[in-house]
């Protein structure tokens, strides 16, 4: 693996991506019973870059994200990771109910190898940055759904900067797999903007899944349209600074192109 | 994307607002009432039993050596307790009950990890620690004398087969139960399959352990009064399953309820002081007690 330097730069380019899939395949089971989930994905993020994943059910935007995460293994194609070990916020939580919210930032930390001290001093930071500073001794029960998915984050985070191949946070690969789709619309708002004034703070890589096109475009740098059965890439919009008027006439766009591919299967 | 002065008092406002409220501690005089309300029943009952028993005694249907007294039976309880004999025999059975135990957890967990684990090892010895949870470890007994003679061996040998498979399948059940979710975490955390177990599974699956466990206990308990009772020799030590076989030597029925009270007693007593707060203490710290 090799460590990148990341040049902040309005048009994206960088000198190495974070992460490159290149003809990336998904199949499921084998003969007549075999299903095509993923189908020659090209994709290429670069280092800090915010890419949204945008695609109705089915579409493997789930599966691509297992693929990155070296949770599966791709059928054919080859992903190249320039980053260490991606880490990912799944659509819950995903706490270990037997810890504080410390505790499951600090086992992200522990499995990473570092030491007391370390985990100590970066898990009270880590849950100042989500705002959770004063709640580290509360177990998971005891918080809110918005609050255990920001807990989540914080894990998530302490695993990206300890299992990268270098200790810069820029080289970090995040990877959200719907994590807001579970949360009541105002507690979705709000975290939406915590992850966008969070991104910015740390300045990693994010692979952010989404059906939801506003959540994307408010989001992301970049929204990626994936296909349903397989799932491919359609289209993409760089919508980073794209805001008032704008950001609601390309939400209808790329509302109607989802929609269109949706309408697609239909005949089927 | 620009983040409002004011979203941080939303943000703050919604974790007050969703936080789940922590039930209050009660007064002294609610936590009495409801101790009273839990407690009173099972006294009534029991003295009730206690009268119908004196009144069925005292009507004298049945010879004294069928039905005791009540009295009697209490008059054995003062005399073990003056003279010393209540603490040896406790001692004899308990301090086995508890090394049995002890030995039973030493090769369980082992055991059900690789059970819960490793997928040749479930289907293979799997089903045959499951049947032998079913097998009554008593009809080990014979088998035991005959392999070790009248010794503890053959005791303790009981008391595994009875423990063992129990704890075994309590600690299987308890880690196919652990949401899939978490392994999956662990593992792009960056854990290998050991840490997996140690940092993952093991935590979670304490609550279908502790489980496993307190029936284990119960097996090793009744496995331990079994093998006493038909394992009788002088050099073995006078245990409570021996105080029952010396009373129904005696033809003596005062003797064998005084024996059948304390061995109940130690059975539930453990259960109470040990498992029951154990239990309690790890659902609770997981938000999963419901009970008050």
């Amino acid at each position: 693996m090799t460590a990148t330097v990341a040049i902040a730069s309005e048009t994206a380019v960088a000198t190495a991506p974070a992460v490159r899939l290149s003809g990336v395949g998904k199949t499921f089971g084998h003969g007549k019973a075999a299903v095509t989930a993923l189908d020659g994905v090209d994709l290429e993020v670069a280092p800090g870059e915010f890419v949204c994943l945008l695609g109705a059910s089915g579409c493997g935007k789930t599966t691509l994200l297992n693929l990155v995460a070296g949770l599966d293994r791709p059928s054919t194609g080859t992903i190249e990771l320039t980053t260490g070990r991606p880490a990912v916020v799944f659509q819950e939580p995903a706490l270990m109910p037997w810890l504080t919210a410390a505790g499951n930032v600090e086992l992200a930390l522990r499995l990473a190898g570092a030491s007391r001290a370390v985990r100590r001093a970066r898990t009270t930071e880590l849950l100042e940055l989500v705002r959770l500073g004063g709640v580290g001794g509360k177990r998971p029960h005891e918080l809110s759904g918005g609050m255990r998915q920001r807990v989540a984050l914080a894990r998530a985070l302490a695993s990206a900067t300890h299992g990268a191949a270098s200790s810069d946070v820029r080289d970090a690969l995040i990877l959200m797999d719907e994590p807001f789709s579970a949360l009541d619309a105002i507690t979705r708002d709000v975290l939406q903007a915590e992850l966008g004034r969070i991104w910015r703070a740390i300045g990693a890589a994010v692979v952010f899944v989404t059906h939801d096109v506003r959540e994307a475009v408010r989001l992301g740098q970049r929204v990626v349209l994936l296909s349903s059965r397989p799932g491919r890439v359609v289209e993409e919009w760089y919508v980073d600074g794209v805001t008032g008027l704008d950001e609601l006439a390309l939400v209808d766009r790329i509302n109607a192109r989802l929609r269109e591919v949706i309408s697609s299967h239909a005949t089927h | 994307m620009v983040v409002d002065a004011d979203d941080t008092g939303v943000g703050a406002g919604l974790d007050a607002l969703d936080t789940p409220q922590q039930q209050q501690r009660r007064s002294l005089g609610a936590r009495l009432r409801s101790f009273a309300a839990r407690a009173l029943p099972p006294v009534v009952a029991l003295a009730v039993g206690i009268a119908i028993w004196q009144v069925l005694w005292a009507a004298a249907i049945w010879p004294e050596y069928q039905l005791p007294s009540p009295l009697s039976v209490w008059d054995h309880v003062t005399e073990a307790f003056g003279d010393g004999s209540l603490l040896g025999w406790f001692w004899v059975s308990v301090h086995r009950a508890f090394i049995g135990f002890g030995i039973s957890l030493v090769v369980a967990v082992p055991l059900g990890l690789a059970i819960a684990n490793v997928p040749v090892v479930r289907r293979g010895v799997g089903p045959l620690v499951s049947g032998l949870q079913s097998l009554p470890s008593v009809a080990w007994v014979p088998a035991a004398i005959l392999w070790f003679g009248l010794t503890d061996a053959a005791i303790y040998f009981v008391v595994l087969l009875g423990a063992v498979p129990s704890i075994a399948n309590g600690l299987v059940s308890g880690i196919d139960q652990v949401p899939p979710i978490l392994p999956r975490v662990g593992k792009v955390l960056g854990a290998g399959r050991l840490a997996n177990v140690r940092h993952i599974l093991m935590p979670a699956a304490l609550p279908g352990f502790l489980g496993g466990l307190k029936q284990g206990w119960a097996f090793s308990w009744r496995s331990l009064m079994a093998a006493e009772l038909i394992a009788t020799s002088p050099q073995l030590g006078e245990g409570l399953g021996q105080v029952l076989h010396n009373g129904m030597s005696l033809s003596d029925q005062s003797l064998v309820f005084f024996a059948i009270l304390l061995i109940f007693l130690v059975g539930v007593g453990i259960e109470l002081a040990v498992f029951r707060p154990l239990e309690r203490a790890v659902l609770r710290a997981r938000g999963l007690a419901g009970l008050s």
